[in-house]
C-alpha cells in the first residue's frame, strides 16, 4: 500500500460542510405523512419544512458544493513496521500458500470404497437377520421401509419373508447411500489432520446412528420400533471400517492448484518458463 | 468551494454545539453511530416487549397481558427488529466502514445519506407515535396488532380501526424511502470512489456484499412501499385492492409483502456474512479461502433469494406445481449459503486460531446459523412445511438465523471494530462471560421452541390450555430469555465501562489488514492524510510483510 499526499492547493482535504437542510426535509417529509392520519394541517406544516430543508439543501450543493477543510489531525496514525521473516508458513516451505489439502484422494476410489462397504455392511445386516430372526430377508424389507409405504405394519412374519419389490427397493437405497457415502468420506478423510480411520469408522457411524434414532422416532416411529440399535450401529461400523480402510489405503493425487495455468484448463501447448 | 475553517477546539465544547454538530453532520463516521446507537436503542425495546410475550407465555392461562396488549407486542416486536434493529444496525455499520475499507472519505452522496438516517429516525418515531395516536377517532387500540407482515384483509379498515395500521403503514413507508436512498448511495460509493489499485476483486469482502445487499434492497424495497401505498389507498381512500368482500385479493398482499419479505432476510443477514466473513481470518491468522467463490456465492445468493418467496405461502393452497418449483428454488439457496459455511470453515482449518471475544461470537455465528439453515431446508420441503407451518417451530427457525446468526455476528462485529470506533478495547472478560450467557440462554429460549412447535403450539396465541403438554417447554423457554437478559446487561456494562474506562487500543489492536486499521482510532474526519493506493486484498499484510506480499499470489 502507497498513499498519494492530499491537494497542495488547499493546503488541507475538504469535506463537504454540515447543514441541518436534510435533517428538516426529512422531517417535513415525516410530518407530511403524519399528515394523512392527523389533521391537513400538519401535512402542511411538513411541506413547509420540507421546502425549506430542500432550500437549504440547494443551496448547499449549487452552484458548487460547500466545503470545509477538515481541521489536521491532532493525532497521526502509528507508523506500519514491516516485520518481513515473521510469517508462519502453513506448510513450512514455499508452497505456503495453498489450499490443504494438498493431495486428495480420487472420487473414483471414494465410490468403489462405498460399494465396498456397502456390500459387506449388507452381509452383516443380513447375518443379523437370520441370526436374530431367521430370515436372511429381514434386514432388506425393513431397508426397504424407508421409502415403502406401509412396511411399519407389516408382522414379523410378513418383514420375514422374500418380497421382490422389497428386494429391489433396498438394494437400490443401498447401493445409492453407499456409494454416496463413499464419495463423501473420499472428500472429507484427507481433511481429517489425526487418525481417519477413527473418524470413518467410529466417529461418522455414530453421528449417523444417533441422527436416524432421533428421526426416525419422530418421522416414523412405528417403523423404528423393528430396528434393534446395537446391530444397527455395529452395521454402520461394519460399513465405516471397510470403506475407510479401502479409501485411506488408496493411492493420493495433488490437486491441480499448483499446475500451472495453461495445464489447468487444458491446453495443448508447449511451454517455456513460468511456474508449475 | 466556500472553504470554511471551523472554529479551534479550545476548551469544552458547549452541549448546544455538540448538538448541532451531530445533528447536521454529513460525515458518515457519525451517521454510522447515529444509526448503530438508534439501533441498539431499538434492540432494548423490541428486547423488553419480547420480555412480557415471554412472561405471558411462560405457563399456561397467565395473565400479564390481554390478548390485545400481546398482539401489539408481537407485531411492535417484529417490526422493530426487522426494520428499526436490523435495518439501522446494519446500515449503520457499513456507514462507517465501508468508506474506510475501500480508502474513501465519504459516501458518494454525503447529504443524501444524512436525509436517508433522519428518514429512518423519524420514521421509527413516527411507528411508536401510534401508542399515542394510534387510538384516532375511535378510541379503538394503540399500536398495530397486525403482525410485521400485515396480512390482508386484517388491515382493512372493517378490522382494523383506528390508525395504528396507518402509521404502521406510514412509519415503514418513511423509512423504507430512506433505507433506499441509501442503497443507492453505497452502489455509488463503492462502484465510483474505490481508492486507487482497489480494481472490484481487490475489494474487501464485506464491501463485496454491501454492494449485493444494496442491490437486493433496491429490488425489494420498492414493492414494499407500492404494497403499503395500496393499503393506504384501501383505507384512506376506500379502495378496494386488498378487501376480499369486494373483489380484491388477500393474496396480491401476501404474494407483494413477501416478494419484499423474503430478501429482506437475505438483506439483514448478508451483512452478518460480510462482518464474519472479515473477523474470521483475522483471529485465524489466514487469508480467506476462496475469495472469487465468496464472491460468486454472495451474489448468488442475491440472485436466486429474489425467486423464493412462496415458500412463506405453501399453505395458502397454490398449485402442486408452484410450490414444488419455490421448493426448489428455496433450496438452492442453501448452496452458495453452503459455498460460504465451508469456505469459512476452510479458512479456520490450519490456521493459529485466537478466540478473543469478535472470533468466539463468529464461531457462534457459524454453529447457531448453520442449525437455522438446516431447518429452513426443512421448511423449504413442501410436506414438511403443511405440517409446522405458524407453529413455534418456524418461531424458533428464523430465531436461530436472525438472532443466533445476525445478532451474535453484530456482536462480533462491535467487539472488532468497537477499538476503531472509539479507540477503547472492550473487556474480553465480560464479553467472554456475555458470549457463553448468550449461547446458553439463547439456545435454551429458542432450541425450546422447536419442540413446543413440533408439539403443536401455534404462533402469536397469547395464552394456552393446560393440557396441551406445552407448559414445560414454555417455561424452559421463558428462563432462557432471564438468562438472555443477563447476557445482554453485560453487554450494556462492558459498553458504557470500556468507552470511558477501557484499555487503550491504538490504531490496529488485531494485527488486522484491510484499510480502516492503517488510521487512527478512532478516525479523523477526512479518514485518511493522504489517499491510500492498494495493491492486494490485503494492503496491510502488503506492509507488514514486505518479504510475503499478497499481490504476487493474487
Amino acid at each position: 500500500m502507497n498513499s498519494i499526499p492530499p491537494n497542495e492547493k488547499t493546503h488541507g482535504i475538504e469535506l463537504p460542510q454540515p447543514t441541518a437542510g436534510p435533517m428538516i426535509c426529512a422531517f417535513g417529509f415525516t410530518l407530511m405523512a403524519a399528515g394523512i392520519v392527523t389533521n391537513w394541517i400538519v401535512a402542511v406544516v411538513g411541506l413547509t419544512a420540507l421546502l425549506a430543508g430542500a432550500v437549504d439543501w440547494f443551496r448547499n450543493a449549487n452552484p458548487d458544493s460547500l466545503e470545509m477543510v477538515a481541521p489536521p489531525a491532532r493525532e497521526k496514525p502509528t507508523p506500519i513496521v514491516p516485520r518481513p521473516g515473521s510469517v508462519d508458513h502453513l506448510l513450512g516451505d514455499s508452497s505456503h500458500r495453498a489450499r490443504i489439502p494438498m493431495e486428495i484422494h480420487r472420487y473414483r476410489d471414494g465410490m468403489i470404497g462405498g460399494a465396498i462397504g456397502g456390500v459387506v455392511m449388507a452381509i452383516f445386516a443380513s447375518l443379523w437377520g437370520l441370526i436374530a430372526h431367521g430370515s436372511l430377508w429381514y434386514a432388506v424389507n425393513l431397508l426397504a421401509g424407508t421409502l415403502r409405504s406401509g412396511v411399519a405394519d407389516l408382522s414379523m412374519e410378513e418383514l420375514a419373508a422374500f418380497s421382490t419389490e422389497g428386494l429391489i427397493v433396498g438394494i437400490i437405497i443401498q447401493a445409492v447411500m453407499a456409494i454416496t457415502v463413499g464419495l463423501l468420506y473420499g472428500v472429507v478423510l484427507p481433511l481429517v489432520p489425526r487418525a481417519p480411520l477413527v473418524f470413518a469408522a467410529i466417529i461418522v457411524p455414530l453421528m449417523w446412528s444417533g441422527l436416524t434414532w432421533a428421526a426416525v422416532s419422530v418421522v416414523n416411529p412405528a417403523l423404528g420400533d423393528h430396528v434393534e440399535w446395537i446391530w444397527f450401529i455395529a452395521s454402520q461400523v461394519v460399513y465405516g471400517v471397510t470403506t475407510g480402510w479401502w479409501i485411506i489405503r488408496s493411492e493420493k493425487i495433488g490437486t491441480m492448484q499448483n499446475w500451472h495455468y495453461v495445464d489447468r484448463i487444458g491446453l495443448e501447448t508447449q511451454r517455456t518458463g513460468g511456474n508449475s | 468551494m466556500s472553504a470554511l475553517q471551523p472554529p479551534a477546539a479550545a476548551g469544552p465544547v458547549p452541549f448546544l454545539s455538540r448538538l448541532h454538530e451531530w445533528v447536521a453532520t454529513v460525515d458518515h463516521k457519525k451517521l454510522g453511530t447515529m444509526y448503530i446507537v438508534c439501533g441498539i436503542i431499538y434492540l432494548i425495546v423490541a428486547g423488553l416487549e419480547a420480555t412480557m410475550m415471554r412472561w405471558q407465555l411462560a405457563w399456561s392461562g397467565m395473565e400479564v397481558l390481554t390478548p390485545a396488549e400481546f398482539n401489539r407486542l408481537f407485531t411492535m416486536h417484529g417490526t422493530t427488529m426487522v426494520f428499526f434493529v436490523g435495518m439501522p444496525i446494519l446500515l449503520g455499520s457499513a456507514n462507517y466502514l465501508v468508506p474506510l475499507m475501500i480508502g474513501a472519505r465519504d459516501l458518494a452522496f454525503p447529504r443524501l445519506n444524512a436525509f436517508s438516517f433522519w428518514l429512518f429516525f423519524f420514521g421509527s418515531l413516527l411507528l411508536y407515535f401510534s401508542y399515542f395516536g394510534g387510538q384516532g377517532l375511535y378510541g379503538m387500540g394503540s399500536a398495530p396488532d397486525v403482525g410485521w407482515f400485515a396480512y390482508a384483509p386484517l388491515t382493512e379498515r372493517t378490522f382494523s380501526r383506528g390508525h395504528s395500521t396507518d402509521y404502521w403503514i406510514l412509519g415503514i413507508f418513511v423509512a423504507g424511502i430512506g433505507s433506499t436512498a441509501t442503497a443507492v448511495n453505497f452502489i455509488a460509493t463503492i462502484l465510483g470512489m474505490r481508492c486507487r489499485g482497489m480494481s472490484l476483486m481487490k475489494m474487501p469482502l464485506l464491501a463485496w456484499i454491501m454492494l449485493v445487499d444494496c442491490v437486493l434492497i433496491l429490488v425489494a424495497l420498492p414493492p414494499l412501499a407500492a404494497a403499503q401505498i395500496l393499503l393506504l389507498f384501501d383505507r384512506q381512500l376506500g379502495a378496494h385492492f386488498f378487501d376480499t368482500q369486494a373483489g380484491g385479493s388477500a393474496l396480491l398482499w401476501q404474494n407483494l409483502f413477501w416478494f419484499f419479505g423474503h430478501p429482506e432476510v437475505y438483506i439483514l443477514i448478508l451483512p452478518g456474512f460480510a462482518f464474519v466473513t472479515e473477523i474470521i481470518p483475522v483471529f485465524s491468522r489466514k487469508v480467506i479461502f476462496g475469495y472469487p467463490l465468496m464472491v460468486a456465492a454472495t451474489v448468488a445468493i442475491g440472485f436466486i433469494s429474489v425467486g423464493v418467496w412462496v415458500h412463506h405461502m405453501f399453505v395458502v393452497g397454490l398449485s402442486p406445481m408452484l410450490n414444488a418449483i419455490f421448493m426448489g428454488s428455496t433450496m438452492l439457496v442453501g448452496v452458495p449459503t453452503g459455498i460460504k459455511m465451508f469456505n469459512w470453515v476452510a479458512t479456520m482449518i490450519g490456521g493459529r486460531i485466537r478466540f478473543d471475544t469478535p472470533m468466539l461470537y463468529a464461531t457462534g455465528f457459524l454453529c447457531q446459523f448453520l442449525l437455522g439453515g438446516l431447518t429452513g431446508i426443512f421448511l423449504a420441503t413442501v410436506p414438511f412445511d403443511w405440517q409446522v407451518s405458524d407453529s413455534y417451530f418456524v418461531v424458533g427457525h428464523f430465531h436461530y438465523v436472525l438472532f443466533g446468526g445476525l445478532v451474535f455476528a453484530i456482536f462480533a462485529a462491535v467487539y472488532y471494530w468497537f477499538p476503531k470506533v472509539s479507540g477503547r478495547m472492550m473487556n474480553e472478560t465480560l464479553g467472554k462471560w456475555q458470549f457463553w450467557l448468550l449461547v446458553i440462554g439463547f439456545n435454551i429460549t429458542f432450541g425450546a421452541m422447536h419442540v413446543s412447535g413440533f408439539l403443536g403450539m401455534p404462533r402469536r396465541v397469547y395464552t394456552y390450555h393446560a393440557d396441551r403438554g406445552w407448559d414445560f417447554w414454555n417455561l424452559l423457554t421463558s428462563l432462557g430469555v432471564i438468562v438472555q437478559i443477563l447476557g445482554f446487561s453485560l453487554f450494556a456494562l462492558n459498553l458504557v465501562h470500556s468507552l470511558f474506562r477501557g484499555r487503550k487500543a491504538g490504531d490496529d489492536p488485531w494485527d488486522a489488514w484491510t484499510l480502516e486499521w492503517s488510521t487512527t482510532s478512532p478516525p479523523p474526519p477526512h479518514n485518511f492524510d493522504e489517499d491510500p493506493i492498494v495493491h492486494s486484498r490485503r494492503p496491510l499484510w502488503d506492509l507488514k510483510h514486505p518479504d510475503d506480499p499478497d499481490w504476487k499470489y493474487e
